[in-house]
């Protein structure tokens, strides 16, 4: 008995889009660049970030100014990202479910997005009572933290995947 | 020694026997490469949002400058020792690469920009808003960089 997200990964690698990527000369190496260059534009931006949260960088100006105009921008790389990285996994989706590293990296960004969650429901709801602070609360340094530890484990693990 | 002669050195130097032989090497550099990608990426988009007055308002422009320069060279030590690692991988196969000789050429058209935009950042009076070649010298500096990361994800697919 197969379970149901293998036939799904089945299906998708077997569809048009799978097949066409997969058997493509180029088509794979083009969406892997675009991939790739979009680390600098999404992990890069919220790299910053965490490091003004931490209080390593830009540490004289309110963090709202950064953190506000950003959030944006950064879901916009998070969506190209999402985007290309679907298109990949989708060309090869019934081999990748069997990877063990891919899967990490699924669960990596899953704790990513929690993370978010918890920091844009919680502490960044009252940003101005901590805009100006050299180093922010306890709570705010975690995120930042979970958040820069969390991006360099998706980035190794999503080079590691093509290596097993 | 010319920089053919070099490459052949490098190839069978003991640091390039040493990532050829090793399993999970050059993919441990690469990952290096990558993350000190993301970082130098991040420096240069968020000065470059400063410039366009799109961040940062009250942050004057020469001191966004002077709080990311140690991260940006930082990270551009990082790549660069990196990227000779992974030359260092097969470095006669990459002498001949069109992709990595454009490459090479970019990087030094992009540090040369990026020189030229940190003289003009760090003229800019505070309060003031950016001058139009500012703002060109920028454009230029992140477009440069854009082309070493497409040339050397070209370089893998050659």
């Amino acid at each position: 008995m197969q379970s149901l997200p293998l036939l799904c990964c089945r299906w998708l690698e077997a569809s048009w889009v799978g097949t066409t990527i997969r058997e493509s000369d180029n088509l794979f190496s083009v969406i892997e660049t675009t991939h790739v260059l979009g680390i600098a534009w999404t992990a890069g931006l919220i790299a910053i970030v965490d490091l003004r949260l931490l209080g390593i960088v830009l540490t004289r100006s309110p963090a709202s100014q950064l953190v506000r105009p950003l959030v944006k921008l950064t879901w916009y790389g998070f969506a190209w990202m999402f985007t290309s990285g679907f298109l990949l996994f989708w060309s090869e989706a019934d081999k990748l479910y069997f990877n063990p590293l891919f899967r990490a990296k699924v669960l990596a960004l899953a704790v990513l997005g929690v993370n978010q969650l918890v920091f844009h429901r919680g502490a960044f709801q009252h940003i101005g009572d901590w805009d100006l602070a050299l180093n922010p609360s306890g709570s705010v340094r975690l995120a930042a933290g979970v958040s820069l530890a969390g991006w360099l484990t998706v980035i190794a693990l999503g080079r590691a995947i093509a290596y097993v | 020694m010319n920089a053919l002669e070099a490459c052949a050195w490098l190839a069978h130097s003991g640091i390039g026997n040493a990532i050829r032989q090793s399993t999970w090497g050059f993919a441990l550099i690469e990952m290096v490469h990558l993350a000190s990608l993301a970082l130098l990426g991040g420096c240069l988009l968020v000065a470059a949002l400063r410039v366009f007055g799109r961040i940062l308002p009250t942050c004057a422009i020469a001191d966004v400058d002077r709080n990311l320069i140690g991260l940006a060279t930082g990270a551009l030590s990082a790549l660069l020792t990196s990227g000779v690692l992974l030359f260092a991988d097969g470095p006669l196969r990459y002498y001949a690469n069109v992709a990595f000789r454009t490459k090479l050429l970019l990087l030094a058209a992009a540090l040369a920009a990026a020189a030229v935009t940190r003289r003009l950042l760090g003229q800019t009076p505070p309060a003031a808003a950016a001058s139009p070649n500012l703002k060109a010298a920028t454009a230029l500096t992140l477009a440069l960089w854009l082309g070493v990361g497409i040339a050397g994800r070209v370089i893998g697919i050659l």
